[in-house]
């Protein structure tokens, strides 16, 4: 009987050894997507979407109302014109909630693998990247407007347009970016290879966009000709979308660095080397950069690079910062005690939130 | 150190894979069969010490030994040691390789699981150990019927069949049946049950592996059953009766008996 019992003990100890390293993870495998209107902060954390009342931390809502094996969100929703909330799940549905109560309008099931970008959404419909390589268009009522069209890598980043235009443009990680109709789903143009996956939204300004890449560059591409205007070298892959702000460009890498460009030329006019890896683009309100890195620091930056505040959190930040009127709204990982925190702007915590045990 | 170990694997892995043309399944393969030449040293050490003491043990002066100081287990010990060194056998010979090797193949295992990133936070992991390369991303995972990113079911009329975890699963016992060293009959009891035991739910438990985690792992399972099973037949070890049940087998005293 003793022998026995050492023997399970022995494959036990193998099973939970060997289980360990075997790649799956029963943490999260993306980092919370978020988005706010004034009231309500909606926030993607894993098995469930929760929603936050702006003023306090409480909870509004939460969806699906018990977590379920095998559905995830970490994409960021999506508030429409037409008082949606659309989301894509980890199981490859796009959803649609009434953003008052989390009730369910819709789901779109065709794709074959997880949403892990947020779905562009304009007055024409729906346009949702998905890791099965394809883009899914979807009018608002959550009905098919033409077939998907195909890249030949998954597609992470969320597409981007100008208003009033035909075209949508979509990063895929197949290393390009193509043009897209978005009336009928035709490819209008796509890129020579960049060099490396894209999984970031591209930044679009004045018929120009920028492109981060994982072969440490960041591009601007001319809408009408899409040929490269220029290239700046970072120190690592770069992650995150960049932002436009007047004549400025911010772009960031995998190293920690962020940097100011002068978005004409792709001159650099300033670097700063906070710490941790950055991977979510940085928010400008007024003359505050705001961006979080994955040491857990909630950096504020003004124009010329001076760091204003640099507050160190539990866990790491991935997910990018979202601010309302009189909320700042930050979502760690890694954090034991904390999904969302409020900070007010002069940088004051003002209420976190972690969904009940 | 480890993040290290595993950086260089994951960077040996790539490398292969893009020389090979960016078939994944085909860079496992062969990185897993050049981790077992490279670890061939260790593996013929282990097998002599291995040997060295199944000889030990079913010699005559090991089994007198154990008879006389069957009562006096501290006697018997020191008696062992004496006989140890006059053989010029280290008992720990056997295991030590085998200890050095699992750092090594923990690390194959990792790198082939990291480099395989298909969510946000394996990426950005990934992108910790990779020196160069990024134009190598994202991995192309189709391999066979496969992807490899994903836990393998072969459709057959209609039905999803784990082919590679019925294959994982015979391959481990193929393995450890042909090449255990069986323990004499001076050996110890509890050992050879252990054996015994290992042999069913060692392949039983990497069939549950190969199962439920994805299909890159079940081929470096394949790889590395195949590879060993190889590697011990080049070296003159592997035994093809011991698949056969001992029952099954003619007996000696049977063999020896007249015929009628």
């Amino acid at each position: 009987m003793k022998k026995n019992l050492f023997l399970i003990l022995v494959v036990l100890v193998l099973a939970l050894t060997l289980s360990s390293c075997s790649g799956r993870t029963l943490t999260a495998s993306g980092w919370s997507g978020l988005t706010a209107d004034e009231e309500t902060a909606y926030l993607a954390a894993g098995p469930q979407i929760y929603a936050i009342n702006l003023k306090n931390g409480s909870l509004k809502w939460v969806y699906p109302a018990e977590a379920t094996n095998g559905i995830s969100f970490y994409a960021d929703p999506v508030l429409t014109e037409d008082g949606q909330l659309i989301i894509g799940g980890y199981d490859g549905v796009l959803y649609s909630l009434d953003p008052a109560n989390g009730s369910e309008n819709w789901v779109y099931e065709k794709a074959t693998s997880q949403y892990v970008g947020s779905p562009l959404v304009t007055s024409e419909g729906i346009f949702a990247p998905s890791a099965d390589n394809n883009i899914y268009a979807v009018s608002l009522q959550g009905e098919e407007l033409w077939e998907p069209f195909s890249t030949e890598d998954p597609v992470w980043a969320q597409p981007c347009t100008i208003e009033g235009s035909d075209y949508i443009y979509v990063a895929s990680m197949d290393h390009k970016v193509y043009a897209i109709n978005s009336k009928t789903g035709a490819k209008v143009w796509e890129t020579e290879d960049l060099g490396g996956p894209i999984v970031s939204a591209p930044a679009i300004d004045n018929n120009v966009l920028y492109v981060s890449t994982f072969a440490n560059e960041v591009l601007a591409i001319d809408i009408e000709t899409h040929s490269i205007l220029w290239q700046f070298q970072v120190q690592d892959w770069a992650w995150a979308s960049p932002a436009v702000d007047g004549d400025l460009l911010y772009v960031s890498d995998l190293a920690g660095g962020f940097y100011a460009l002068n978005k004409e030329t792709g001159d650099q006019l300033w670097q700063i080397i906070p710490g941790g890896g950055i991977v979510s683009a940085p928010l400008i309100v007024d003359e505050n950069i705001y961006f979080g890195t994955a040491e857990g620091s909630f950096i504020v930056v003004d124009a010329d690079g001076n760091i204003q505040q640099n507050t160190p959190l539990e866990g790491k930040l991935y997910s990018h910062i979202v601010a309302t009127e009189n909320v700042i709204l930050v979502a760690p990982s890694e954090n034991e005690n904390a999904l969302l925190i409020g900070f007010d702007p002069s940088g004051i915590q003002k209420w976190s939130f972690a969904p009940e045990k | 150190m480890w993040d290290l170990f595993i950086s260089l694997m994951i960077n040996i892995l790539l490398y292969i894979y893009n020389l090979i043309g960016q078939n994944f399944g085909w860079a496992i393969i062969i990185f897993t069969i050049l981790t077992r030449v490279v670890l061939y040293p260790l593996t013929a050490r282990q097998m002599k010490s291995s040997k060295g003491m199944q000889e030990l043990q079913e010699s005559k002066k090991w089994k007198d030994i154990q008879e006389k100081y069957k009562g006096d287990k501290e006697k018997l010990s020191q008696k062992q040691i004496e006989i140890y060194k006059e053989m010029g056998i280290n008992p720990l010979g056997s295991c030590l390789p085998t200890l050095l090797q699992f750092p090594i193949i923990i690390g194959l295992y990792q790198a082939i699981i990291r480099t395989l990133a298909v969510t946000p936070l394996q990426l950005v992991n990934l992108s910790k150990h990779i020196t160069d390369g990024a134009n190598l991303i994202p991995i192309n995972n189709h391999f066979l019927w496969m992807e490899l990113s994903n836990p393998e079911r072969l459709q057959i009329f209609g039905f999803g069949v784990p082919v590679l975890a019925i294959i994982v699963a015979i391959t481990s016992y193929l393995q450890s049946k042909m090449i255990t060293t069986t323990t004499g009959s001076g050996g110890n009891d509890q050992s050879a049950q252990m054996n015994k035991m290992m042999q069913l739910y060692m392949p039983l438990f990497m069939g549950y592996l190969a199962l439920t985690y994805a299909s890159g792992l079940a081929v470096y399972f394949v790889a590395s059953n195949l590879a060993s099973i190889g590697q011990y037949a080049l070296m003159g070890q592997v035994d093809l009766k011991k698949l056969i049940p001992s029952k099954l087998l003619p007996s000696k005293s049977s063999q020896n008996a007249p015929k009628k």
